[in-house]
């Protein structure tokens, strides 16, 4: 006999017969749901990376203090990529008696490569999108550049040689960052037109880029191909670097990405894990007739297996198909958010292929195959061979294929690892609460307690109790973990970066000026710390001379090489926390000292005792570091890789900075401390900011979708787990009949049973979720997040009406008909 | 005779010598719970008693593993149960079908269509157990039974779940088909009738097999 052919007629048989039906909408909606998620996350991640590249300006960047040799742009256009050359410097601005120094970039046309710019006619005009560049003779610049200017759109400039009209004002231009290389208010010309300024000559402080575009794998082998040609002073840059908060913002919402797909996976496992133990009990008799016929073992589990191996592959094409479809559905939601959304590729389907068949394997197959050992004698004797469908011993396998799944899925062994130890003590802890739970009320119904509970499933049938309660609580935590405790972490995220984050720098203030500026903006009623700052160059550690080459990691050595922006601190700054030593502000008088940013620290090879060397203006500086800091750079606060305790960097050359957050109707302020400080330059990020905020809110609403799928997940999970008892209660309801209970009764009855259950179920899952919420708000993400008390109470109600309404509408028709037919169909079932 | 029960090791024959001929058929009579099922559980080789020995023709099944068993039950012995034991999700034709195929029988579904037309159910293969009545299920678990030739046919109270009219044309079938087959026949029932029809009638009680 062909097992293959003989199992696939089988499988025909059991769908007709009804018997696959549960087992197989468990897999297809596991399957759904794993490929919904890979695809979604694909594009979307593909997608945010646009963002992040349109930070960039484009898929990557090549910056050189030198010329770029043309190879670079010749590799790029060799492969079909587009590229797009940019030339920045400093330069002063003439408008009559008036002079600013300003950072000019000259663009070719296509640039930028990614996003686009924002412009007006007026500084006073809606900001429009344009995929233009300033045309030859015409300069668009920034507003604050006519504000210091005193100039307005149609003047005319002179730049070096050559006198250009003021075009447009410039709002945006994608690329800009937040960096301090570009501090002076921008002023952006046609690259023709260069070459009449002048103003490139050899030894100019010029900033070369060249961007490069294209599609994926180009864009990657032409990195590849490049990154070795590029000499010391030229870096390539990819989408989310050097952009420390747009970075952060990224990692994030890929967390919150791959817990959902964790969670759904988890959710699905229940629903299998329940289903399977059905079908496998509803298969011991067949096993037994076809063992008492002459089947061996290896005949069970060949047939078996290929029925297995046969169903996985249906289904992952059918829960792939709905994936897709999923998806793109989900996708129109967001369609506004990301206008340009890359392919589907055909990844996702194969995991999908590979996920069902991990599923099958792990969770239904091991089951399934223990039907081999049914004794024969079954045919005779029907008790022999029940206990099978209730072994645990196939629950390590399974649990073995989640661990899988969810390394597999969250592509982070650490992050895999936790959620795995999360999700099995919570079902331990669970399972030992619901036993509790249904003891105490076997203990309650001893006492005088109405007919209800004494007949009620729940007492008479502890341990079945405990395990739907387990599984019914695994799976409404889940679901509250994605809806209530979502929100709540999703709202503590965005106030990490709270609407007042500062969202203006003024920079180049000097010494003399410091009090003046801070006086200003504390009459504004603005409280902002004015920091010096002093440019120094890292020389000695531990009195031993370091150089750039010391050093073989290329960022590190890059890092070595430029000057330090050093501060001094008295107190810590609040987005600052110490790690290792101690911050001097608790000292009286401190002894001079470092405070050194541990990313940084770790970097140097330094930590608490080492002593620095730095040289700034031609003198040295040496302390010991006292403490390592990190930092939120999130907070878009003023901050700093090494600080010094007061005293230390006094005597040396430094201008000052601050940070503060400036409404926009009170934007007067900005002209006033230009006129009164016109060397200060004031840099506004709110661009900056939106950009990363828009990020935000784009990971939340895919994160919100995500949530709808495990939900439904988890809404199959509880359909399963009344299926299991269908049988069971429906025999009950007969016998109780021919008892002579009314129907009412047994509906009463089965609503205080479902009424239990849910609140059990509900209320456990609230205090787990409750829990596992702060855990994952201090662990994962590292965010502040409290004990919300009113979790427990919402899942013990939502529990109690999910179940209930779910629990009725299965068992609906259930106890109409009379109880003979009622006790025979129980016989067949 | 001493058998592995669920509280502990169960004596439930003693002294118990039976030997049954090629082509005998023989009824063991019992009063329920007498053993009568165990008994032929443990002929059929579908348990094996903790002490004592089985043969069927010159094999001793209880030196045989499970696998082996099963191999000689689909080879030698055919089944007919109270309950039918016909598999729900198969039509007449593919449930009698079963043991050729697992036994990896060529033409499984000519011969399994000629056992069907054989207890006249020719018209019926295609149907399920469910469409059939109780009879017809009967009909079709012995038209399974014959259809691999056994040497053994055990029968387990082949009437107990049917109407007097439709057992008395079962068993007649049943004894038709073992005539016409010339198959060893074993019996089990407690209605005396029915066992009357056999050429020996064995009592079982009190783990003792005495002829009635």
């Amino acid at each position: 006999m062909s097992s293959l052919r003989y199992a696939a007629r089988l499988l025909l048989r059991d769908w007709h017969a009804g018997e696959l039906r549960l087992l197989a909408l468990s897999l297809i909606l596991s399957v759904t749901a794993i490929t919904a998620v890979a695809w979604l996350a694909d594009r979307v991640g593909a997608a945010t990376e646009g963002r992040a590249s349109e930070l960039l300006g484009g898929d990557r960047a090549v910056v050189g203090n030198e010329s770029l040799p043309p190879e670079l742009a010749d590799k790029a256009l060799e492969r079909g990529l587009s590229v797009s050359r940019t030339l920045e410097f400093p330069s002063v601005v003439l408008f009559g008696e008036q002079t600013q120094l300003s950072s000019i970039k000259a663009v070719e046309s296509g640039y930028p490569l990614r996003g686009s710019l924002l412009v007006g006619d007026h500084p006073d005009d809606a900001r429009r999108e344009t995929r233009e560049v300033p045309s030859s003779g015409e300069v668009w610049v920034e507003p604050r550049l006519l504000l210091q200017l005193d100039a307005e759109p149609g003047d005319e400039i002179e730049l070096g040689a050559s006198r250009f009209v003021i075009g447009k004002v410039l709002f945006l231009e994608p690329d800009r960052g937040g960096g301090f290389q570009s501090l002076s208010p921008r002023l952006m010309l046609n690259a023709d037109d260069i070459a009449d300024t002048g103003l490139v000559q050899d030894g100019s402080r010029i900033r070369y880029g060249l961007l490069v575009a294209g599609e994926d794998q180009a864009v990657s082998d032409w990195a590849a191909a490049v990154e070795p040609l590029l000499g010391d002073g030229v870096r390539l840059q990819r989408p989310g670097e050097g952009q420390a908060g747009v970075s952060r913002a990224m990692e994030a919402a890929q967390r919150f990405l791959g817990l959902s797909a964790l969670l759904t996976v988890v959710v699905g496992g229940v629903g299998m894990l329940l289903t399977i133990r059905r079908y496998v009990a509803r298969h011991l008799d067949r096993v037994a007739i076809m063992r008492c016929l002459g089947a061996t073992e290896r005949q069970i589990g060949a047939i078996l297996t290929w029925k297995m191996l046969l169903l996985g592959v249906i289904t992952a094409a059918v829960g792939t198909l709905f994936g897709f479809l999923l998806h793109l559905l989900m996708l129109r939601f967001i369609a506004d958010l990301l206008p340009d959304l890359p392919s589907a590729g055909w990844q996702p389907a194969a995991t999908g292929v590979v996920a069902a068949q991990i599923i099958l394997l792990g969770f239904a197959l091991p089951t399934v195959l223990r039907l081999r050992r049914v004794p024969p004698l079954r045919v005779l004797r029907r008790d022999l061979g029940d206990q099978i469908a209730r072994g645990v011993g196939a629950y390590p396998i399974a649990l073995g294929a989640v661990f899988l799944l969810m390394w597999w899925q969250a592509g982070d062994l650490r992050l895999a690892a936790w959620v795995f130890g999360a999700v099995l003590g919570t079902l331990l802890v669970l399972g030992l609460a619901a036993f509790a739970l249904v003891q105490s009320l076997r203990t309650l119904r001893r006492g005088r307690s109405g007919i209800i509970l004494r007949l009620s499933g729940l007492t008479r049938r502890p341990l079945t109790a405990s395990i739907q309660i387990m599984a019914l609580g695994l799976g409404l935590m889940a679901l509250l973990l994605l809806t209530v405790v979502r929100t709540d972490l999703l709202a503590t995220w965005q106030d990490g970066l709270p609407a007042d984050a500062a969202n203006h720098f003024l920079i180049n203030i000097q010494p003399e000026e410091a009090e003046g500026v801070e006086q200003r903006l504390r009459d504004a009623g603005i409280e902002a710390n004015v920091y010096p700052m002093v440019r120094g160059r890292l020389v000695a550690i531990n009195d031993e001379t370091v150089t750039p080459e010391d050093y073989a990691d290329p960022q590190t050595r890059r890092l070595m090489s430029r000057e330090f922006n050093l501060s001094q601190l008295e107190t810590l700054p609040e987005d600052n926390t110490v790690r290792a030593g101690r911050f001097w502000a608790d000292e009286s008088s401190p002894e001079p000292a470092f405070s050194v940013e541990v990313d940084i620290a770790e970097r140097m090879g330094v930590g608490v005792g080492d002593s620095l060397t730095f040289d700034a203006g031609g003198s040295r500086y040496t302390a010991v570091i006292s403490n390592l800091r990190e930092v939120r750079w999130d907070s878009f606060n003023v901050n700093f890789f090494v600080a010094s305790s007061p005293g230390v960097l006094d005597d040396a050359p430094a201008t000052y900075i601050t940070s503060f957050y400036l409404p926009a109707e009170e934007r007067r302020l900005l002209t006033d401390l230009v006129r009164n400080y016109p060397s200060v330059t004031v840099i506004d990020i709110d661009a900056i900011l939106d950009t990363v905020r828009g990020i935000m809110d784009q990971g939340t609403r895919v994160v919100e979708l995500m949530a709808l799928l495990t939900l439904f997940a988890g809404l199959v999970v509880l359909l399963a787990a009344l299926q299991v008892t269908r049988e069971e209660r429906r025999f009950e309801g007969a016998l109780l009949r021919s008892l002579g209970a009314s129907r009412a009764l047994i509906r009463r009855l089965a609503l205080g049973e479902f009424l239990l259950l849910g609140a059990s179920a509900g209320l456990l899952a609230g205090l787990g979720a409750a829990v596992a919420g702060q855990l994952m708000a201090t662990q994962l993400f590292e965010l502040d997040y409290g004990f919300n008390v009113w979790l427990p109470l919402l899942g013990g109600a939502a529990g109690a009406l999910i179940v209930t309404v779910a629990g009725v509408l299965a068992t609906r028709g259930l106890y109409r008909s009379s109880p003979m037919q009622l006790l025979k169909g129980a016989e067949e079932g | 005779m001493r058998f592995q029960g669920p509280e502990g090791e169960i004596r439930l024959f003693r002294n118990l010598m039976l030997s049954i001929g090629a082509g005998e058929s023989v009824a063991i009579l019992g009063a329920s719970g007498s053993g009568k099922s165990t008994l032929l559980g443990l002929l059929a080789g579908l348990d094996t008693p903790s002490e004592g020995r089985i043969f069927i023709g010159d094999t001793d099944i209880t030196a045989l593993d499970e696998d082996q068993r099963a191999i000689l039950r689909g080879r030698e012995l055919g089944f007919v149960f109270q309950a039918f034991h016909l598999l729900s999700g198969l039509t007449a034709l593919e449930n009698v079908m079963l043991p050729l195929e697992l036994s990896g029988t060529p033409r499984a579904a000519a011969t399994a269509r000629q056992a069907l037309s054989d207890v006249g159910l020719g018209e019926r293969s295609g149907h399920y157990p469910r469409q059939l009545s109780g009879g017809e299920q009967q009909r079709v678990a012995i038209a399974r039974a014959f259809v691999t030739s056994p040497r053994l046919l055990l029968a387990d109270e082949p009437t107990g779940n049917l109407d007097q009219a439709t057992g008395g044309r079962v068993s007649d079938l049943l004894f038709q088909r073992n005539h016409e087959t010339g198959t060893t026949l074993v019996l089990v029932t407690h209605d005396p009738v029915l066992a009357a029809r056999c050429d020996r009638v064995l009592q079982l009680s009190d783990g003792r097999l005495e002829a009635a």
